[in-house]
C-alpha cells in the first residue's frame, strides 16, 4: 500500500519538491497525486505537508516533523564501502564521500549533510553493506560538525 | 515479452532516429540463458539485426546500450554496462564497457537497453524518464564538449551519455562519456555523432527485483569484504590506481618505450603510480557501486579533476620519450573533454612520431617534444592540418604513408599499453582478440605474466594458449556479467602476493605456475557439469544465480564464456576476417625488443595453431561444427 492525498491538500506542491522517488504529480493549486507504483512509503511528504493531507500506507494521517526533528541515516564507517550507491540514490545531494584526512588515505565512506537530508530512507534501503540505519540525531548541526571533524 | 527471469526488466527499447519511431525490441529467454547479458547479448542482436559489409558509419548501423543482469543490483563494481556497435575503428565488432551511472539508471528506468537506429536529420538528444521517451532537439548542445554536455543537457541528477567534439566529427577513435568514465575503445562515439545523437538522458524510479534477495544481500557482503581485504583490489589499487603496475612493467620489458620499440624506459619511476600518489594525487574515486576505488583525482589550476591512467601515463609519457607527468594529466583532462580515447591516441601520437624520425610523414609529432601536443591532439578532434589522418587510426596511417612493419595495431585497432615482446602471452592476446589490439579482450595475461604477484615464464610459449584461452573466456563473461574486470583480480590467492622477495622462491613459483598449464588445458577441455562448483574467489556465477534464478556455476560460467567470445567471432568471420588478421605487426614477430636474446620476439606461429585447436576451431580460425554443438550454437550459420 502507498501514501495517499486527501482533499485537504491545497496543491502547493512543497511534496512534489521532496519526493525522493518523484512520485508525486499535480499543477499548482490544484490537488496532487501520488503514483502507488512508485512510492516507497517514506512519509516525507506527508512530514512536509503543512495541511497534513496525507495519509500513510495505513490510512492514517502522517503527523508534520520538522526536517530537524526526522530520523536520519547514520553511517557506519567500518563497514561504508564508499561505493557512492547512497549518494546516487539521494535527490536532496546530501551524501558525498568523506575527504582523506591525510593523503593516502583508504578509510573514506558516506557523510550525510544533517540539514539537506530530508530523513526518506533510500539510502539505508538501498546500501549493500547495511552499513546505514535510521536513528534519531541529538543535535543535528553539531552531529554535522562533528562528522566533518572525524 | 517480460522475461520469466529476475534481474532483468524484460524490456528494450528500440528508437529510430530517421523515423522518429520509438519501439520495444523482444529478446528470448533462450537468449538470456545463453548470453547472459552486456556485450554477448548486443553481439547476438547485432549478427541477427545488420546485414554483413554495411558501412558503421551509415545509417544502417545500429548503436545499442546494453545492461547486465547484475547492473545496478548493488554487487561490487555492478555499474558496468556496455555499448556496442559495428566499430567504425576496425570493422569488426565494436563494443565498450564503462562504468557510470547510466546503466544504473537506465535499469531503474525499466529498460534492458537501448537500441538506436538509423540517423536523424539535425542533432538530438534522447530523454528517458521511466516509460516516457522522447527524442529532442539538441542543435543547441552541439559542439559543447563533454564536460559541458553533461552539465547543460538533461536535469541535474540524470544519468547522461553524452559525446564530445570527437564524436560529433566522427574522429575513429571517439569516446561515450558517462561522468568521468569512458565508452573508449572501438569509436563507439563517431557511431554516436554519425547519428546525430548528442546524449542520452536517463532518469528512474523502479526497482531491480531479484530473485533471491536475501541470499544475494548475503553474498555480496562477503564478496565485498573479500574485495576489500584483498592486497591487490582493497590495497594496492586503491592506493596506486592502474599506474601502479608502471615500474614492475619497465623491469620486465613490457612497458611500451619509443613507439614500441623498447620495452623499458629510464625515467619510469617519474610516470609511475607511486609517484603519482605521493606528490599530486588529492584522493582517490571510484565508480558508482565499487569498493575497489581505483580511479584518480588530481588537481589542475585549482579544480578537482579526474586523474591519469596507467594507459595515459605511459602511451603519452615512456611511449613518446616525455618524462613530464603534470603535462600528461592536463593531456588526459583534454582528451577527455575533447571525447577521445587516450589508449587510441597515444599510439597514434607514437607511431606519428616514429614516421616523422624515419622521414616518412611530416607529422609534427617529435619524440620527447611536449609544447605542441596539446595543439595536435585539439586538431585531431576537430580534424584539422595533420590530424585529419591521425583521426583515422594508425591503420590508415600505414597505408598511406608506409610503415606497416612497425605500425602498432590488430584489426585496425591500435595497441594499448603493454609491449607483447616483453610478455608473449600478452601478443597471443592482442593477436587474436575479436575488437583487436585490446589488452582486455586479449585476456590481460599481463597479470601472470609481469604485474602480479606471481608470474608466468614470459617467454614461456607452450604454456600461454591454455591461459590465454582461460583468461579471455572468464573476463568476458565477468564483463557480460556486468562486473568490472579488476574483480577478477581476487582469482589470485592474497596469499600469493606475500611470497618473500627471494630468488629461490620466486623461481619456484614461476615453474609450478608456468607448468600448471597442462591443468589448464585439461580443464578448459572439461565439460561444464563437472565444474558444478562455486569457487569462493570467483563469487560472479553465484550472484549471478541469486540475481536471476539462472543455474549457473563455475563450469556453466566459463562455457559462456567461451560460446560469447566465439560468437564474436563468427561475427568477425561474417564480416570477412580472417586468420591472416589474427596476427601482429613484423615488429613483434620477427624483431628482437632484446638485441641478442632471441627469446624476446612473440612466437605466434608457434602459439595460434594450438590456441585455435584448445577452442575447438579449426586452423583456418573457423569454428568447427561440433565446437559450435557444444557450445549450444547450432543455429548461428556464416
Amino acid at each position: 500500500m502507498a501514501h495517499t492525498i486527501t482533499e485537504a491538500c491545497i496543491g502547493c506542491g512543497a511534496c512534489k519538491k521532496v519526493c525522493p522517488n518523484l512520485a508525486i504529480t499535480g499543477e499548482l493549486k490544484s490537488l496532487h497525486y501520488i503514483d502507488a507504483a512508485k512510492c516507497i512509503d517514506c512519509s516525507v511528504c506527508g512530514m512536509t505537508c503543512t495541511k497534513e493531507a496525507v495519509l500513510d500506507q495505513n490510512g492514517k494521517v502522517v503527523p508534520r516533523i520538522k526536517i530537524a526533528d526526522r530520523m536520519k541515516p547514520i553511517v557506519n564507517k567500518q563497514e561504508c564501502s564508499a561505493c557512492f550507491l547512497c549518494a546516487d540514490f539521494c535527490r536532496v545531494n546530501a551524501i558525498k564521500i568523506s575527504e582523506p584526512t591525510y593523503r593516502g588515505d583508504l578509510n573514506t565512506y558516506a557523510e550525510i549533510n544533517f540539514t539537506k537530508c530530508v530523513g526518506c530512507g533510500l539510502c539505508a534501503s538501498n546500501c549493500p553493506m547495511g552499513a546505514i540505519t535510521m536513528g534519531k540525531v541529538e543535535k543535528p548541526a553539531v552531529a554535522a560538525k562533528e562528522n566533518a571533524v572525524a | 515479452m517480460a522475461s520469466k527471469y529476475k534481474g532483468y526488466t524484460g524490456k528494450m527499447l528500440d528508437i529510430n532516429l530517421t523515423t522518429g519511431k520509438i519501439g520495444t525490441y523482444e529478446i528470448s529467454d533462450r537468449d538470456r540463458e545463453r548470453f547472459i547479458g552486456g556485450r554477448f547479448l548486443t553481439t547476438k542482436i547485432l549478427w541477427d539485426e545488420l546485414a554483413a559489409g554495411i558501412d558503421p558509419l551509415s545509417p544502417d548501423n545500429i548503436m545499442i546500450v546494453m545492461t547486465s543482469p547484475l547492473t545496478g543490483t548493488g554487487a561490487p563494481s555492478s555499474s558496468r554496462f556496455d555499448i556496442s556497435a559495428k566499430s567504425p575503428l576496425t570493422g569488426a565488432i565494436g563494443h565498450s564497457n564503462s562504468g557510470g551511472n547510466f546503466g544504473m539508471h537506465l535499469k531503474r528506468a525499466g529498460w534492458d537497453g537501448i537500441i538506436i537506429r538509423g540517423k536523424s536529420d539535425h542533432p538530438v538528444y534522447i530523454d528517458i524518464v521511466d516509460d516516457k521517451v522522447q527524442i529532442l532537439d539538441a542543435t543547441k548542445f552541439w559542439g559543447l564538449n563533454t564536460e559541458e554536455a553533461q552539465h547543460a543537457i538533461g536535469e541535474k541528477n540524470a544519468a547522461k551519455l553524452v559525446i564530445g567534439p570527437a564524436g560529433e566529427n566522427l574522429v575513429k577513435y571517439s569516446i561515450i562519456a558517462c561522468q568521468d568514465r569512458a565508452h573508449g575503445r572501438s569509436g563507439m562515439g563517431a557511431v554516436m555523432g554519425s547519428k546525430n545523437l548528442k546524449a542520452l538522458v536517463t532518469r528512474g524510479t523502479k526497482k531491480i527485483e531479484l530473485y533471491d534477495p536475501e541470499g544475494f544481500k548475503k553474498t555480496i557482503r562477503k564478496w565485498i569484504k573479500m574485495l576489500k581485504g584483498h592486497p591487490a583490489t582493497g590495497d594496492m589499487a586503491p592506493k596506486y590506481g592502474t599506474s601502479g603496475f608502471l615500474i614492475s612493467l619497465s623491469k620486465h620489458h613490457a612497458l611500451p618505450t619509443k613507439n614500441f620499440s623498447s620495452g623499458t624506459y629510464k625515467d619510469a619511476i617519474m610516470l609511475t603510480g607511486q609517484t603519482l600518489a605521493e606528490t599530486r594525487l588529492v584522493k582517490n574515486a571510484g565508480c558508482m557501486s565499487c569498493p575497489i576505488r581505483c580511479a584518480r583525482v588530481v588537481n589542475i589550476n585549482g579544480r578537482e579533476v579526474k586523474g591519469p591512467e596507467y594507459e595515459i601515463l605511459c602511451l603519452l609519457g615512456s611511449n613518446l620519450l616525455i618524462n613530464d607527468m603534470d603535462a600528461i594529466i592536463q593531456w588526459n583532462y583534454e582528451l577527455d573533454l575533447l571525447g577521445i580515447d587516450s589508449i587510441s591516441v597515444g599510439t597514434v601520437m607514437g607511431f606519428a612520431a616514429e614516421l616523422q624520425e624515419k622521414g616518412l610523414w611530416n607529422s609534427e609529432v617529435v619524440f620527447g617534444k611536449k609544447d605542441n601536443i596539446s595543439q595536435i591532439l585539439r586538431s585531431i578532434a576537430y580534424r584539422e592540418g595533420v590530424g585529419n589522418d591521425m583521426a583515422e587510426g594508425v591503420r590508415y596511417m600505414s597505408e598511406k604513408y608506409g610503415g606497416k612493419e612497425f605500425a602498432p595495431q590488430v584489426k585496425g585497432m591500435e595497441l594499448a599499453a603493454y609491449e607483447p615482446r616483453g610478455a608473449v602471452g600478452h601478443g597471443l592476446g592482442y593477436a587474436t582478440a575479436n575488437r583487436g589490439a585490446c589488452h582486455l579482450d586479449g585476456g590481460y595475461m599481463i597479470y601472470f605474466e609481469a604485474t602480479g604477484p606471481a608470474t608466468l615464464d614470459p617467454y614461456h610459449y607452450r604454456s600461454k594458449p591454455g591461459f590465454t584461452i582461460l583468461d579471455q573466456n572468464l573476463l568476458a563473461a565477468i564483463s557480460a556479467g556486468g562486473n568490472c574486470l579488476f574483480t577478477s583480480w581476487t582469482f589470485l590467492p592474497g596469499i600469493l602476493f606475500k611470497i618473500p622477495n627471494s630468488r629461490i622462491a620466486s623461481w619456484i613459483t614461476t615453474r609450478v605456475l608456468t607448468y600448471s598449464w597442462i591443468t589448464i588445458d585439461l580443464l578448459l577441455g572439461l565439460p561444464p557439469s563437472l565444474l558444478a562448483i562455486h569457487l569462493p574467489m570467483l563469487p560472479h556465477p553465484k550472484a549471478l544465480t541469486q540475481a536471476t534464478g539462472m543455474k549457473m556455476h563455475f563450469g556453466k560460467f566459463l562455457q559462456m564464456g567461451a560460446r560469447g567470445y566465439t560468437m564474436e567471432k563468427l561475427y568477425n568471420l561474417r564480416e570477412g576476417f580472417t586468420a591472416k588478421d589474427d596476427t601482429l605487426p613484423k615488429r613483434f614477430t620477427d624483431e628482437e625488443q632484446i638485441p641478442g636474446n632471441k627469446k624476446s620476439k612473440v612466437p605466434l606461429g608457434k602459439m595460434l595453431p594450438k590456441y585455435y585447436s584448445i577452442r575447438g576451431w579449426d586452423q583456418n580460425g573457423v569454428p568447427t561444427a561440433k565446437t559450435l554443438k557444444k557450445l549450444d550454437l547450432e543455429d548461428i550459420r556464416i
